[in-house]
């Protein structure tokens, strides 16, 4: 190996005595205010002129949103969470008086009431395998030196120097990488095609356009390890033959931009990127190209479109496939960001340890974003086959307030709920399949018992029929009319015999739509129907939403036990409807309320007095 | 050729208007026996399909169908074609029409035109051919052409330079100006069609002006399920607009987005860059407060 050495300085300076305070700049902990957290700590360490004793890094999401802004402490890895820019003198003080630690900036665990000090005791971290994700706690994303003290680039030395393309392709193959946007397609065999088709030219494409909502660890990726996309796309282009990679961003992701143009050019800098990569003769360059808020560019086909930009972005047909003829006509080979960030890793530590992770079909680990109704939300590295109760129990931590389980939402608008009955499903690709629903790109969403499945079913669609691209008649009218029918149902206008349209129509959008958007369209209508066909008869048939959310199936009331008329919500009722004097039981008129729901927010929590009731009084 | 049968009837037909169906006509008849003329008023026939990349639902290749078509019509002995002409007048009675039509001027010599449409490349008034003839006008200050033929140059000449070019002009002035629009399919040499069709694809683009600060409410599905929908509707309520519009004294911007991506605090909002996670109704007018206080 050659030509690899100018790392070892940035090691030498950390020091092993030298403490490093690595304060989470994510963008959960960015909206707690993170960097002025990181300031104060900045500030301080330079009046006290304690640089050589301690280094102050902002670095990428540490996964654990629901406590930021989070605070670490190497090289003992202790665990600050909520931490405030007063908190931090006390942390330093802590620092120089050996390792003092602040007990009450530690995390409590809800169940069992004690504090956990270091990283490794937090049940939210216990469980999780962070291999792609692990490392993002340690890296100040904007200095390519800090990726370098990991071993960064080193796998792309690797190949470069020591492998041919033939040897990557059959290492990617034989470690069982499979997509990890969510159709699951066996990278290695799609790089295969990819080198194998014909023409001079290729590309390489990265799908960073991460549209399902309540996921977000691509972001995490690009914000907090920009070089181990990087690095991944190297070493796939130099696999597959390609010379240009272009990676395509959401526009909803600034910092994630931001961070990924540093790290180009650092990379360009250091010349693990550009012409003549460390002396290999491999050139290979990386330009960023932006997306503009439509859901159907995260489809490959739309995704190539979008990038020309000279046509309307609506997936193309296929055959051919985008390994033949892709981007401007060329041999295109297209990855998720996850997927990406894989390679390294399978590359560095042998396709044979890294197939070691997971089930049988499906290898290595992948991130969830764990989010809804759950203690712990955040980022969730997991090995494949960890059942779905282990990750919303154990590293999730429950769900809050008491309330029950009620269903899983995972894969975004393309997937479907799973119930309760199904929560020791293994997770990899083909279960959450057969269970009606898909892997999907990670996302998890968590329902309690005051989730309405039937109003969920209508926020999908709702979210399809807008974003589908009119291409297809099925997808674009079928998600529109199934859009009516449920919307109808939870205004209290079911009909006999919806049920069965919704089923059929379903069906036909499922199958005569082109791309994948249209294909699965039908999901979660689909499977909230498998599952929790009750729900749709309560309120077809009895005008009754049992989870109290179809607003014209419910009334707000007052009860009259626990009102001491304490008078805020009238104060608060932007309608006037409620009635009632002071320190006497409020009552709401029926005819006024708006059912807006501030009354509930704004009723002191020690009285909880307003009540909502299905089905609605009339 | 032309049939003379005992009523005087004559056996010629006009096919008014050379689409794929009057072709077809044409054909139709034609074969039949009966001399035909296509009288269609752009220059020349084919109409909307010659346009089209593929029909629905087979999706067919479109010229494939046409193009035979198109060779047998203007082969056939029967069928003469009147392009650029219009109808003028019809008299007479079924199966004896008298008509008049009248053709347009064409500027060319059409004995000699080959069809090479080599004037067509060098003419500088660009884009005529799809802007029906006439060049629209753009009202645009000297400064702002300054400033979007910046933009423009870094991507003159590079591939796929439409969506960064619309991009940057969207964040230069926070929406797309119609005089803008037209400026740059001009300079771009792309039709305003397409501009259109890209510039109202994308939801981050926006064809009207934009309030002072604007107001994102994440509809994404952990927000969804923590109750984002009560923000939106308050937000709604105080506001007085839906999402998607302008409050009137263009202070606020009322939008949705599906996902910004801080799913830990749902529901989430932001107003301009500023986060705001854990979102109640109540806090609705706490937030829009803030915005007021903060523009004093």
């Amino acid at each position: 190996m050659t030509k690899n050495n100018s790392h070892d300085k940035s090691l030498e300076s950390r020091g092993l005595n030298k403490y490093c305070v690595s304060v989470c700049g994510g963008t959960g902990c960015h909206a707690y205010h993170c960097e002025q957290v990181s300031e104060a700590f900045q500030k301080e360490v330079k009046d006290r002129g304690i640089e050589e004793l301690i280094e102050v890094k902002t670095t990428g999401c540490h996964g654990f949103c629901e406590r930021g802004p989070i605070v670490v402490v190497f090289p003992d890895g202790i665990f600050y969470q909520r931490v405030k820019p007063d908190d931090v003198n006390e942390i330093i003080d802590g620092l120089l008086d050996g390792h003092k630690i602040v007990e009450r900036l530690l995390y409590v665990d809800p169940v069992t009431n004690e504090k956990a000090i270091h990283v490794s005791d937090l049940v939210f971290y216990k469980k999780q395998v962070r291999l792609v994700l692990g490392n993002n706690g340690k890296i100040d994303p904007k200095r390519i030196d800090d990726y370098l003290a990991l071993d960064g680039y080193q796998a792309l030395l690797k190949a470069l120097n020591a492998m041919s393309p033939e040897q990557i392709i059959e290492q990617v193959k034989r470690s069982g990488l499979r997509g990890r946007g969510g159709a699951g397609f066996v990278t290695g065999a799609k790089w295969d095609l990819c080198r194998k088709a014909k023409g001079t030219t290729k590309y390489i494409t990265c799908n960073a356009d991460e549209g399902d909502p309540g996921a977000y660890m691509d972001r995490s990726i690009l914000e907090g390890n920009p070089h181990s996309v990087l690095e991944g796309m190297a070493i796939g282009a130099y696999a597959i033959g390609a010379h240009e990679g272009i990676i395509y961003v959401r526009t909803e992701y600034p910092l994630a931009i931001e961070n990924l143009h540093v790290a180009i050019e650092q990379a360009i800098e250091r010349n693990y990127l550009g012409k003549d990569i460390r002396g290999t003769g491999f050139d290979f360059t990386i330009r960023i190209c932006q997306g503009a808020g439509a859901f159907v560019c995260g489809e490959e086909t739309a995704l190539i479109a979008s990038i020309e930009g000279e046509r309307s972005p609506e997936p193309r047909m296929r055959p051919p496939y985008p390994t033949e003829s892709g981007l401007w006509s060329k041999p295109t080979n297209n990855n998720n960001v996850e997927t990406w960030a894989n390679v390294p890793l399978i590359i560095g530590k042998g396709a044979q340890w890294y197939s070691t992770i997971g089930t049988e079909k499906s290898k290595g680990t992948k991130i969830f974003s764990l989010v809804g109704k759950v203690n712990n939300t955040g980022l969730v590295e997991v090995p494949m086959g960890i059942s779905l109760r282990e990750i919303i129990f154990d590293i999730g931590g429950g769900i809050p307030n008491g309330k029950k389980f009620k269903a899983v939402q995972t894969g975004g608008p393309s997937g479907g709920c799973i119930p309760l009955s199904l929560l020791d499903l293994p997770v990899d690709f083909e279960r959450l399949t057969d269970a009606g629903s898909m892997m999907g790109s990670g996302g998890m969403v968590v329902m309690d018992e005051d989730t309405c499945m039937v109003d969920v079913a209508k926020y999908f669609l709702n979210f399809l029929k807008d974003e589908s691209c009119g291409k297809c008649a099925s997808c674009r009218e079928g998600t529109l009319q199934m859009y009516e029918i449920v919307k109808r149902i939870t205004e209290g206008n079911g009909k006999e015999g919806d049920i069965p349209l919704l089923e059929n129509l379903g069906n036909v959008v499922q199958k005569a739509s082109m791309c994948g958007l249209g294909q699965t369209a039908a999901n979660p209508v689909l499977s909230t129907l498998r599952y929790f066909r009750n729900e749709y008869e309560a309120h077809i048939q009895e005008k009754r939403c049992p989870a109290l959310v179809c607003k014209a199936l419910i009334s707000y009331v007052i009860d009259a036990e626990k009102c001491l008329g304490c008078t805020v919500c009238a104060k608060n009722c932007p309608n006037d409807a409620i009635i009632g004097e002071p320190k006497k039981t409020h009552r709401i008129n029926q005819a006024k309320c708006i059912k807006c729901g501030i009354c509930v927010s704004s009723c002191p929590p020690k009285f909880k007095a307003i009540k909502i009731v299905s089905p609605a009084i009339s | 050729m032309d049939k003379v049968d005992n009523n005087g009837k004559v056996g010629a037909a006009l096919v008014v208007g050379g689409g794929i169906g009057g072709i077809q006509s044409a054909l139709d008849l034609a074969n039949s026996g009966f001399r035909v003329y296509i009288l269609e008023k752009s220059p020349s026939i084919g109409g909307v399909m010659a346009q089209l990349d593929k029909t629905f639902p087979t999706n067919d290749c479109s010229m494939c169908i046409l193009a035979p078509k198109l060779v047998s019509v203007a082969r056939h002995p029967n069928i003469t074609i009147i392009t650029d002409a219009e109808l003028e007048k019809i008299s007479g009675e079924a199966g004896n029409f008298l008509v008049t039509v009248r053709k347009k001027p064409r500027y060319v010599d059409v004995e000699k035109c080959t069809g090479c449409g080599l004037c067509m490349q060098n003419c500088p008034v660009h884009q005529a051919i799809y802007m029906n003839g006439t060049i629209e006008q753009t009202q645009l200050s000297p400064e702002m052409v300054r400033g979007i033929k910046n933009i423009l140059e870094d991507f003159r000449d590079t591939r796929g330079s439409l969506m960064p070019v619309l991009q940057n002009i969207n964040s230069e002035y926070g929406y797309l100006p119609a005089d803008v629009l037209k400026y740059i399919s001009k300079q771009l040499h792309i039709p305003l069609s397409l501009i259109y069709n890209v510039a109202t694809f994308f939801k981050a683009f926006s064809l009207t002006k934009r309030g002072k600060h604007i107001i994102r409410v994440c509809q994404g599905t952990a927000c969804h399920v923590r109750g984002a929908k009560r923000v939106l509707e308050e937000f709604e309520r105080v506001l007085g607009i839906p999402p998607g519009n302008n409050t009137e004294d263009l202070i606020f911007t009322l939008e949705t987005v599906n996902c910004i991506g801080a799913c830990a605090l749902a529901p989430v909002i932001m107003v301009d860059n500023e986060y705001y996670g854990h979102m109640t109704p109540d806090k609705v007018s706490v937030v829009i407060d803030k915005c007021y206080k903060d523009k004093e």
